[in-house]
């Protein structure tokens, strides 16, 4: 008997935007049930990016993009397509072949990622310039009190010459 | 025959001359980064070698290598399947 020769495929799972925001655990168990379905081996699976659609697909204009590296049997890859084809949670696939990728390129960070991140270090440099200016104010306020405190007591003196 | 050609050759051959003066770059932009693969989810590099309707620029406009163009035109449209690029706005 033959031996199924696995390759490793790169899949592009286009879902809508609602849908994945408002229930993402059920989006990706669609999709991971129907690589399993054809006994895909999933390498690794990401949001790849969340955009407006260049064109209106089904009356929606926003689409969330999943991003799936996985092992499969090349005879099955007709059989995902056609399920995707059924199913109401995915709009659209597009699953090329991927063999000389390397783990680096698999591990590429996607433009979600990078977006979170960028987000995330504005927020901590928000933050850290807030803490700043705050530790600056705080100085500040304190530098002022201690003139006033010299002024007053400039003043006291005065007074206790003219007495 | 040849005569006439070689005319025709020394009328065109200042022109040539002018334009391989201007042009700097002997290779297109994939063939100097090295690349062999054009991934079509990579929509930055792609739109710049769209028009603003959409259309693919052509090779003269792109600069690009007979083999990068074609890796360019598969990219583009496996961008656009993917609701990535446009068809035509």
């Amino acid at each position: 008997m033959e031996t199924a020769v696995k390759r490793m495929y790169e899949g592009l799972f286009l879902v809508d935007s609602g849908e994945a925001a408002a229930n993402w655990q059920a989006v990706n168990g669609a999709i991971e049930k129907i690589l399993s379905r054809s006994e895909a081996d999933i390498v690794s699976m990401k949001k790849w990016d969340e955009r407006r659609l260049a064109y209106d697909i089904g009356r929606k204009s926003r689409g969330t993009y999943i991003l799936v590296y996985f092992n499969c049997d090349p005879r099955r890859v007709g059989a995902i397509e056609r399920d995707v084809q059924l199913s109401e949670t995915i709009v659209r696939v597009m699953i090329l072949r991927t063999d000389k990728m390397s783990p680096e390129d698999i591990a590429r960070p996607t433009p979600a990622m990078v977006m979170e991140q960028d987000e995330a270090a504005a927020k901590a440099r928000m933050e850290a310039d807030a803490d700043r200016r705050a530790t600056e104010a705080e100085s500040q306020e304190a530098a002022v009190s201690g003139e006033d405190e010299f002024v007053d007591t400039g003043e006291e003196e005065d007074i206790a010459d003219e007495a | 025959m040849r005569s006439t050609r070689q005319s025709s050759s020394k009328g065109g051959r200042k022109k040539r001359r002018f334009t391989t003066s201007i042009r700097e770059q002997t290779q297109c932009r994939f063939c100097r980064e090295g690349t062999k693969y054009v991934d079509y989810k990579d929509v930055e590099t792609l739109q710049k070698l769209l028009t603003h309707r959409g259309k693919i620029f052509s090779r003269k406009r792109s600069g690009n290598c007979a083999g990068c163009q074609r890796k360019v035109k598969t990219a583009i449209k496996r961008a656009r399947f993917m609701s990535l690029l446009p068809f035509a706005s």
